[in-house]
Formats: structure tokens, sequence, C-alpha cells
């Protein structure tokens, strides 16, 4: 099956997943149902390397490549789909920002609480006139003696009842256009940072969704993450990684239907035999476990890409694009299979089917994604 | 006091053998037992001090068990891989486990897990502490490093027995030891970083006739998976007189 995989990641794999179904999959249905963030395995996860995948070992990471990656998100995810959205997010769009564009300082600073869980980041670009476009956010930053003054209003930020340190996009230059947005680093305890009530999500319930709200926010000058206005470009390179974990996301979320879905089968019996007999439950089955694999061989070729140092921006749009693409397929025929009971909180397919739903949405839509792949293609055949 | 522990481990198979089936990470495990025999060892080893060295036979593609060893805290890794050694049954697997045992002198543990799930014959370990001479303290559950002994805690049915031992000696691991603790991503990668050795049949100084199908007694007709028959039963009464039934079940099955 993972013909692309050496026995390292093999490795990575089975470790993953022997931690995932003892300690997140027991508990998964229940911290969605009370939209509880599970701290009890939120911090061993941080002891075993959960919160650095990719970080630098002198930093207190683990140090592994974007392939262990994806293959360690995947896992979490078929657990869990929301705890695979903290690390996610935490890795991809807080952690791997700081190391490619914060000084030495910022990251040893920033990195070692980060990578071992003991701290924990969140993205926030998007506010309520500034989704798609993230080219029209209204949050400022405006430079005064040794600090930004900070006003946001940022929403949808993605672990943000528990970040503690979170990447604000803001325009340090209103008058600059594209050209006048910066990343800011604040920390949660500042004077004026607060914190929303969680969004009542339909799925993804487990993760903190809330809006993170700056009112007149001192911010060091030194927490400016790169150059000031080049805020539209740190996002663009952020989100290529993180379409990347999004993508793995989905597709352990599919995997996760999938082996619900061929259990079902074989134990249901209708008609004096197992409904997996039936020709259109196994129509159903093969094009499911077809579209998986075809998601995961994206989603790997997008991480040996990336660990090869080659481009690999287009491929994990791709990736991101057919695997939450297909995530929702997946997932609304793992509930047909199930019948009845798919659609009943007693069986976990209901969970899969509500959390496969955003990966459509966020870090870009599929919209979005589409508009991007076309472009770049059209542009090779002037 | 620092010691050397010698761990053999297994890749046990997760698949009955099947023409041109591969024994590799897909089709097999590290035995579950040797694992919990590591994870004392390594407990032992962090506790006072030691070194431990995972020994494994099997072919090349199994080396992910040694990797496996070394990502739970062993810090090397020997793999014995020869054809020759093919099909080997528990005697011979033990004359070349013995012979590599010898060859990593000085050491003062080595320790094996009480059975394996894919053969469960339980004979390996104590067939090797006879092969190498040394005592033997099956069932053990625990160790103690006292100044000048050393005891072994061993679990056997309802007793518990304590054993002064005088090192080098041979232990098998009780199943019910140690939970083997989840293994850190940065060991892993770690661990794939390092180098194992591989030992062939002149490396052990053996004769071919002492290990493979010639220097096995017995020999493996055939193995296939076995079907398990479940049945339902239900037991009536109420809470308490179920729960007294249902422990009293378990007993005469020997489960608990
Ligand atoms: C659970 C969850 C977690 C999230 N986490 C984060 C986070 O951590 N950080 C963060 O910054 N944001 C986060 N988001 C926000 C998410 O990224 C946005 O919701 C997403 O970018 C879409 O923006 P929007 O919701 O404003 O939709 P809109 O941009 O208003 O889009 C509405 C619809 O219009 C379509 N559309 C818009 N523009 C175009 C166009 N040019 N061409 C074609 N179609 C178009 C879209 O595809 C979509 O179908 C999260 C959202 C959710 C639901």
């Amino acid at each position: 099956m993972n013909t692309l995989l050496s026995e390292k990641h093999r490795a990575i794999r089975k470790a993953v997943r022997s931690f995932c179904d003892r300690e997140l999959t027991p508990i998964a249905a229940a911290i969605d149902q009370e939209a509880r963030f599970p701290w009890e395995a939120i911090e061993i996860m941080g002891k075993l390397g959960y919160f650095g995948i990719q970080a630098p070992t002198e930093l207190g990471g683990a140090g592994l490549d974007s392939l262990s990656y994806v293959v360690a998100v995947e896992e979490v995810s078929r657990s869990s789909g929301a705890i695979g959205l903290t690390i996610t997010v935490h890795n991809s769009v807080a952690v791997h920002p700081i190391l490619s564009f914060g000084t030495e300082d910022q990251k040893n600073r920033w990195i070692p609480p980060l990578a071992r869980g003991e701290k924990i980041g969140a993205f926030c670009l998007t506010e309520p006139n500034a989704g798609s476009d993230a080219s029209a956010i209204e949050a400022t930053a405006i430079r005064k003696n040794d600090c930004y003054i900070t006003n946001a209003n940022k929403v949808f930020v993605s672990n943000g009842g528990v970040a503690d340190l979170c990447l604000i996009f803001a325009r340090t230059d209103p008058g600059a256009g594209r050209k006048g947005i910066s990343v800011i680093v604040a920390e949660r305890g500042t004077r004026g940072y607060s914190v929303g009530e969680p969004e009542d999500l339909s799925g993804m319930r487990a993760n903190p969704v809330c809006s993170i709200r700056l009112y007149d926010c001192r911010i060091p000058l030194e927490n400016l993450l790169g150059k000031e206005g080049a805020g539209l470009q740190i996002a663009l390179e952020t989100l290529d990684t993180g379409r990347l974990g999004i993508a793995a996301q989905a597709t352990g979320i599919s995997q996760a239907a999938l082996e619900a879905s061929f259990r079902y089968a074989r134990e249901r019996q209708q008609f004096g035999t197992s409904i997996g007999s039936h020709q259109a439950v196994q129509g159903m089955l093969a094009d499911m476990a077809t579209m998986v694999d075809a998601a995961r061989l994206l989603v790997y070729r997008a991480a040996i890409l990336r660990d090869e140092g080659k481009p690999f921006s287009r491929e994990a749009a791709m990736a991101k694009l057919y695997a939450s693409e297909i995530s929702t397929a997946v997932t609304d025929r793992a509930v047909q299979i199930h019948g009845g009971y798919g659609y009943s909180k007693a069986y976990a397919v209901e969970r899969y089917y509500r959390d496969a739903r955003v990966t459509r949405i966020y870090e870009g839509t599929s919209e979005i994604h589409r508009m991007v792949i076309a472009k770049g293609i059209l542009e090779e055949y002037p | 006091m620092s010691f050397h522990c010698i761990a053999c481990i297994k890749a046990a198979a997760l698949k009955a053998p099947a023409k041109g089936m591969k024994k590799n990470s897909d089709t097999a495990q590290m035995n579950p037992f040797d694992r919990i025999a590591l994870a004392l060892a390594v407990n032992v080893a962090r506790s006072c001090g030691g070194m431990i060295t995972a020994l494994s036979m099997g072919p090349a593609s199994c080396s992910f068990v040694i990797y496996e060893a070394m990502a739970m805290g062993a810090d090397k890794g020997i793999l014995l891989s020869d054809r020759r050694f093919a099909d080997s049954d528990t005697l011979a697997t033990s004359t070349a486990l013995a012979a590599a045992i010898k060859r990593l002198a000085p050491f003062d543990l080595v320790v094996f897990g009480a059975r394996t799930s894919d053969s469960d014959t339980g004979q390996v370990g104590p067939q090797t502490a006879v092969a190498l001479d040394l005592p033997l303290v099956s069932g053990t559950f625990d160790f103690e490093w006292k100044n000048s002994f050393f005891l072994a805690h061993r679990k056997m049915d309802e007793f518990r027995e304590t054993y002064e031992v005088t090192l080098p000696a041979a232990f098998t691991i009780h199943p019910s030891s140690i939970t083997p603790p989840d293994i850190a991503l940065e060991n892993i990668e770690t661990a794939w970083t390092k180098k194992i050795a591989f030992w062939s049949l002149e490396d052990l100084e053996l004769r071919a006739d002492q290990v493979g199908l010639e220097g096995s007694p017995t020999r493996v007709i055939s193995q296939k998976m076995a079907a398990r028959k479940r049945h339902c039963e239900f037991i009536e009464g109420s809470v308490e007189e179920q729960a007294e039934k249902f422990v009293r079940k378990i007993k005469e099955k020997g489960i608990i």
C-alpha cells in the first residue's frame, strides 16, 4: 500500500498510530461532543514531539522531514480530525513560518517551547471582511516608538482558545495596499489581547476555534516576523506548507471512514448476507478506496518534492484540493454504507462526515485552489 | 554500576507465510513480548547507567525491528542475517543467538520475551541460556539493583518470588512487567541514522549444519491463521450475580 514510504517512515506511521489508537481514538467522540480540548493527550503529544515535528532538534523539535510530517498528521487525523487540526496548524502555519522568516533571536525565543508543546501557536489571517481575499484585511499595526500599536479583529482562529502565540497579519503601512501588510507575533497575556467564545462548529469541535481581538495592543518591534510589508508573501509561502498538512488531515479522516465502512460492510447482514456482498455497496467501497489512495499519493508527492528542495506549491495545492474534495465524498459514502446508523452519533462516521467538510473551506477554499492551479498552468501554455 | 544488557528480539509474523511473501514491516512486527522485555531493560539501563544491544535473527528485510529497538532506547543493534539461518527451529535459533551473545561478551544480562506471538513456544530464552551455561529466571517482572547484588522479581500464576542472581544471567520477562512507552518521534529519526551490524554464519563461527533446516531437529510442516470461533453467551441474574458468574467463568478458562 505505501510503496513510497521507507522503513523509517513506516516506523513513524506505526508509532503514531499506536499512540493515537490508545490515547486519541477512545476519547475522540467525547471531545467532539463536549467541544473539549484534551489537554491530557496534548501534554503527552508535546513530550513525544508532535508539536515540533519538523523543527530542528537543537531547538527542541523532532527534526523529521515533510514526508514524515504528512504521515504523522494523517495518522493523528485518522483518530481525531480536530486534534489533527491542532497539530497541522501549530506545525505548518505557526512553527514553520517562524523557522523560515524568524531571526535567530526569535527562533531561540519562540521555537523551543512551541516545539515541546508547552506553548501553542495560531495563525490569524481571516477577518470578518477578509476571507478568501486576504489582501482585504483591515487590522493595523502602527509603529510608535518601540512598539506596534495593533488593532485587529481576527476570526476563525484554529487553536485560538488555547494559543499562547499568534501570528497576526496586519497593515503596518495602511496606504501601501498589498505591500503594506506585515506579520506581528502577539503573545497571550499582552494588554489588549482578548479571546472570543469558541465557535459552535459543525465539526472539528474539539479544536477551540475562536476570534482573537487586539485593542491598542502594544507589541514590541522585535516581534515583527520578516520584513515590514512582506506579510502577504509570508502568508503565501506558509500556506503552501499548510496545504500539505490539511491535505494529509483530509486523507486521515477519509482513511478512518474507509476502514469503518469496510468493517461495517462485513458485519451488517441484510437479505441474508453481509451488505458488503451486494454489488452496489462494493462499488462504493471500491471508489472510496481508490480515492483515498489517489489522495495519499498526491500528498506524498508534494511532500517528497518539498523534501527534495524542489518547487511543490502547485502539487501541494492539487493535493489539498483533491484530498479535501474526496474526503467529503468518501465520508458521505461511509454514512450511506452505515445506513441510518451512519446518521447517528452512535457511529464514528457521523463525526468523520462533519469533520471532513471544512477541509474544503479553510486554508483556501476549493474554488480558490482551482483558480490558483489553473492560473499557474495557463501561464505555462501562453 | 554500568552494565551491558543484550535484548533478543524477533520479527514475528503478522500473517501466515504464503508463497513469495517476504517478511518485512508489512507482514511482521516486533514480537510484542520482546517489546516488553526491551522496555524493561531500557528502564533498568536508564536507572543504573547500562547499555543495551538489540539482537535479532532474520532476513535483512527484518532489520526494521532493530531500528525500532534503537528508537526505544537500545544503543546498538545486530542482525544475524544469512540465507543458511533460514528455517531454523527454536534449537537452531538458540544456537545462533548463543554464538552471537558469546561474541558480544562481556555482558551482564540477556533478556527475552516470554514467548512469541507467532509460534508461542517460549523455548528460545531457556534454550539459549542453557547453550551459554547461564542461570535463567523465567517470568521476571522487575529488576532491582542492590549495591552488591542483583535481584530479579518473578511472577508465576499466584506467586511472587524474589531471586538473588549472580550475573551474567538470562531472563525471560513477564508480559505484565511493564507497558512499553510511546516512542518519541525524534528517537525514530535518530535510530535511523545509526548503523546496524549484520553478522553471517562465519561471523558466528558456526558450521552450516548447526543452523537452518539442517540444524533443526523439528520442522514446521504447515502454518495457517487459526479461524477463531466466537460465540455469545448471556449471563442472567442481578448485576452482582452477573459479575460473580462472569469472574468465575473467566477464571475457569484460565484468563485470570
Ligand atoms: C474550522 C475553521 C478553522 C479556521 N482556521 C483558520 C485559521 O486558523 N486562521 C485563519 O486565518 N483562518 C481560518 N479559517 C478561516 C478560513 O480560512 C476561511 O473561512 C476561508 O479562507 C474562506 O473565507 P470566508 O469564510 O470568508 O469565505 P469567503 O471568502 O466569503 O467565500 C465564500 C464563498 O465564495 C467563494 N469565493 C470567494 N472568492 C472567490 C473567487 N475569487 N472566485 C471564486 N469563488 C470565490 C469561496 O470559495 C466560497 O465558496 C478557519 C475556518 C474554519 C471554518
